[in-house]
């Protein structure tokens, strides 16, 4: 998998902070499952958080002595808790993705937004304000102009598009802000399919877009 | 004399010089190699009072804060042979034990991450091999780095790591626009990256 596109340092400052949403998280991660580029750049964020977190001045514990510590851990079960893992990767997608699409990206309960667009709202992932969905866009079709209230992130699982950025395709993560006014039109002769994690609710530019908005739901 | 009183008034740094990295990353492969309990309880003394001073900070109460800290290192010990000390440093791990532990019990939600198996890093064929392996970055080098940050790069850091801020909340907080929040925390990231010596 050749990947030209990957998410902002700010973005990967802000996901070993902790202080990303959920769903920022979880697409992130499945870059990241083919990305070593970002694992690397994420191993450096983290040491950071560890430097920071070492340098921190202490706080006494209220207990003293390690009496406490080994009663706590007695009291738990002395199993060695596994490794998590991730299921394997299925026709492209991430495994990460897996417990969040029953039945494969073929069999899940696309609903249609407007011609030539289908969604799939990945529930139960916490969001703020925003959402996790799949979009799958058929060949030739464009998004209406719009730009984000908070961040977007996108990531391409199948097919591929290009906007005022570049062309994007498996792999690649466009990592978008409110600075961004973008037009995705999808390209090639397969639809494109894609995981889009917001913060905040999209912004759409023209008066029909507008109008759109409350039918869309995004 | 003057020694001596000069060590009582700073105990912790003291004590912070008294804790080499390679002692941590003794302790914690005994934990995981040999239920070592004497070094379990060096790594008590030495980091539970950090990540309650962390928790604090994520905004947990002085009560709360012991209890996450404790539960922290509860997972530490149950969870010290995933640690693998030629990719991470002890700090950078246990880090993101207790990370993931706030995230969890004080935000209720859950934070995605990748973990790197070997099977990933085979996968990994093709890519350049300085990026194949992930390998465990100088602290050392690391920390004198984050020192010669500028205060207004650190501070914007600081509020993520250690409130949990996000950009926009930090936009707010320190009343800057949200793009200076992302470059400053980009000038930070690439400051550190250089000087880590990265070919990015």
């Amino acid at each position: 998998m050749m990947i030209n596109h990957h998410p902002d340092d700010a973005t990967i400052l802000a996901y070993a902070a902790g202080s990303v949403t959920e769903g920022f998280s979880l697409v992130l991660a499945a870059h990241m499952e083919n990305c070593p580029h970002c694992r690397r750049r994420m191993a450096e964020a983290n040491a950071l958080g560890g430097e920071l977190l070492s340098e921190l001045q202490p706080v006494a514990m209220s207990v003293n002595g390690t009496e406490d510590i080994w009663s706590r851990i007695d009291k738990a079960s002395d199993a060695e808790i596994p490794e998590p893992t991730i299921p394997e990767s299925v026709d492209g997608v991430p495994g990460i993705l897996t417990p969040y699409l029953p039945g494969g990206i073929d069999q899940l309960p696309w609903r249609s937004l407007m011609p030539g667009i289908r969604q799939y709202v990945l529930n139960g992932v916490e969001s703020g304000r925003g959402s996790v969905r799949l979009l799958s866009i058929a060949p030739g079709t464009t998004i209406p102009h719009h730009t984000h209230l908070g961040s977007e992130l996108t990531l391409v699982l199948k097919g591929a598009y290009t906007d005022e950025i570049g062309r994007f395709q498996s792999g690649d993560l466009a990592d978008l802000d409110d600075t961004v006014d973008h037009q995705p039109v999808v390209v090639d002769n397969e639809p494109c399919i894609c995981l889009i994690a917001t913060d905040d609710r999209l912004r759409f530019s023209g008066v029909f877009s507008r109008m759109l908005q409350p039918l869309i739901g995004i | 004399m003057l020694m001596l009183a000069v060590t009582n008034l700073f105990p912790e740094s003291e004590e912070k010089v008294g804790v080499s990295v390679t002692e941590t990353v003794d302790w914690l492969v005994s934990v995981a190699e040999k239920r070592d309990r004497y070094a379990f309880e060096r790594l008590y003394d030495h980091f539970a009072p950090r990540i309650k001073s962390y928790m604090i900070r994520q905004g947990a109460d002085e009560a709360s804060a012991d209890d996450l800290a404790q539960e922290t290192m509860v997972q530490i010990w149950r969870k010290a042979h995933h640690y693998d000390p030629q990719k991470a440093a002890v700090t950078t791990w246990i880090f993101r034990v207790a990370r993931n532990l706030q995230i969890d019990r004080l935000r209720k939600h859950r934070l995605h991450e990748v973990e790197l198996t070997a099977e990933a890093e085979h996968k990994d064929q093709g890519y350049g091999s300085h990026e194949r392996f992930e390998k465990r970055p100088d602290e050392d080098k690391l920390r004198s780095l984050i020192g010669g940050l500028p205060e207004e790069q650190m501070e914007v850091v600081r509020l993520a790591f250690f409130e949990g801020l996000s950009h926009s909340e930090v936009s707010c907080r320190l009343s800057i626009p949200i793009g200076t929040v992302k470059s400053r925390m980009r000038l930070a990231f690439d400051k550190l990256r250089m000087g880590m010596g990265e070919e990015i």
